[in-house]
């Protein structure tokens, strides 16, 4: 199967300072890619950049042409980029948000929130969700993208346990749809439950791509972090014995 | 919803029939007849009165654009310093040439674009990084007019403080070129309705949705500040409305500009209307400045359905 997106040699630069060189891998749908380091590293900005929200040096194909040469408005068909929203003062509501990433698209607004669990909120002015409302409401509106690629920037974040549940069943199911998924995760578990293939952004500059079960073991991971790995952080890590 | 609308519509004909009425001299648009009080209501109060219906929607519109061009709902039109441009190109015409009508509007509208162009140098920074520069700005242009008025002749300072706080009484704008930009500003404002509100949900995320965030805010940075630039050319620095007037829309109508900008647009009409009809009545036959009134009709309407909201 060919990959909808390639990256070459990638390396992304923010501020002046250089944030990760030399990074290759392929995504391709039915895939879930999960990227992984500390905190600073540039997960976040290797979205923004497969998004074509930053630019980056090196080369990144999307369905055999270079990112670059796609039109913003071409790109919104392609690729869903999901990232914290700003807090916004002007009373933009729930259902307005989600009509915005709606779109043209003809998905249906008030089954997407229900299945976040955000339907009693549809009315509610964004500015007044707390943190995990307000990611359920933005996990809703990358649902509501019916891109063939997926970019989530830590989904799992400010949600309680039984949403973070339901958000890695939502990556698992529309992964089983075909969907190609980039996603940053912090969690070893939800990143061990989903991940076809990771990046290792470490803080260094160095990334790498490969395999999950090739690239999870406790070692690199340790090294990754600079940390030893707890119970928590290695309970599904085929080696966790050795990091204890 | 459509109620809120058919409200808006009969506020549209009560502040019209209001402000053809009051005056020195209330007269009956319905019963004028073809002497003095024909003459009063339609050569001199309907030309002032779309005067300032289109003066008020143009301020409200423009606010509207800087709140979301700026990310900050405490923007008005005068935030970047385009008023204190303008009232100091207006002392500056009013300083050389004492006795033409027009000098001061000239020179407003040439003061206010010399506004715009310095503030244009910085619209390339961050919405924050550009306030703050409109900010020192308008300080910048506050110093230079207060040292403009403390050279002033004091037969001038009169006609300067009142044009400075809204005059809608020596409007040397024809009625239609008003009128005119009020509808392409509106039409403007419609067409780049939808990319407004994904702005509202922050510069990468607009970007996420397709919205080439770099040529909108050159977009209606020119547009806000040129629209600024006439309605301060035609009436002077009138305050509030553009702040204002677009937040009370929002509570009314929601927050998706298709409705917010033709809202405000009518709705900063006719509170300019209803400001300027008491203005010229309550001291009659002298007149208050129309920016007086603007606050204390909007001010507590404004406050109670905030209040109301909560």
């Amino acid at each position: 199967m060919s990959a909808i997106i390639k990256l070459a040699d990638v390396t992304v630069t923010r501020g002046g300072k250089t944030l990760f060189s030399g990074l290759n891998c392929a995504m391709r749908a039915g895939e879930v890619t999960v990227v992984l380091g500390p905190n600073g590293a540039g997960k976040s900005s290797l979205l923004l950049a497969l998004a074509g929200l930053i630019s980056a040096s090196g080369t990144i194909e999307l369905h055999g042409k270079p990112l670059s040469a796609y039109h913003r408005m071409e790109l919104t068909t392609q690729i869903a980029w999901q990232g914290d929203l700003p807090p916004t003062e002007f009373g933009l509501t729930v259902r307005q948000r989600l009509e915005l990433a709606a779109g043209e698209s003809g998905e249906d607004v008030e089954s997407t929130a229900a299945t976040m669990d955000i339907a009693a909120l549809l009315q509610r002015p964004l500015g007044e969700l707390s943190s995990g409302e307000r990611q359920r409401t933005e996990l809703s509106a990358l649902m509501l993208r019916d891109t063939p690629l997926w970019l989530l920037d830590e989904p799992t974040a400010h949600l309680d346990l039984k949403h973070q549940i339901h958000c890695i069943q939502m990556l698992k199911s529309q992964r089983d749809k075909g969907r190609a998924i980039m996603t940053v995760l912090h969690d070893l578990q939800q990143a061990m439950a989903v991940a076809d293939h990771l990046i290792l952004i470490d803080s260094k500059g160095g990334a790498e791509y490969g395999a999950a079960h090739k690239l999870f073991e406790s070692r690199k991971l340790t090294e990754l972090f600079d940390a030893p790995l707890t119970q928590q952080g290695c309970a599904l890590i085929p080696d966790y014995g050795d990091c204890k | 919803m459509t109620l809120r609308w058919i409200a808006l519509a009969c506020a549209i004909a009560a502040c019209l029939l209001l402000g053809l009425a009051a005056g020195e001299q209330w007269i009956n648009p319905f019963a004028a007849g073809d002497g003095l009080e024909h003459m009063i209501l339609w050569e001199l109060r309907f030309p002032r009165l779309l005067t300032a219906f289109a003066v008020g929607g143009l301020l409200a519109l423009a606010g509207a654009w800087f709140q979301v061009l700026l990310g900050n709902p405490l923007a008005e039109p005068y935030v970047l310093g385009v008023a204190g441009s303008a009232s100091a190109g207006a002392v500056t015409g009013l300083m050389f040439m004492p006795e033409s009508a027009w000098i001061m509007s000239a020179g407003a509208f040439i003061g206010a674009w010399i506004g715009i162009v310095a503030v244009m140098f910085f619209s390339h920074l961050g919405p924050n990084r550009m306030l703050l520069a409109g900010v020192v700005l308008a300080a910048f242009w506050s110093a230079v007019l207060a040292l403009l008025l403390a050279l002033l002749p004091e037969q001038g300072l009169f006609r300067a403080f009142s044009w400075m706080m809204g005059d809608l009484s020596h409007s040397d704008l024809p009625v239609p070129l008003l009128l005119l930009a009020w509808v392409i500003a509106l039409i403007c404002g419609l067409i780049l309705s939808r990319s407004l509100d994904k702005l509202l949900l922050g510069e990468r995320h607009a970007e996420a949705l397709g919205v080439d965030v770099k040529r909108l805010r050159s977009r209606l940075l020119l547009l806000a500040s040129a629209v600024t630039a006439l309605a301060v050319t035609a009436a002077g620095t009138i305050g509030f409305v553009g702040l204002v007037i677009p937040h009370l829309m929002r509570l009314l109508f929601g927050s998706l500009h298709r409705a917010v900008l033709p809202a405000s647009a009518i709705g900063g009409g006719l509170l300019l209307v209803l400001a300027d009809s008491a203005a010229r009545t309550i001291i009659a036959p002298a007149e208050l400045p129309v920016g007086i009134l603007t606050a204390i009709i909007g001010v507590p309407v404004f406050l109670f359905l905030l209040l109301r909201r909560r």
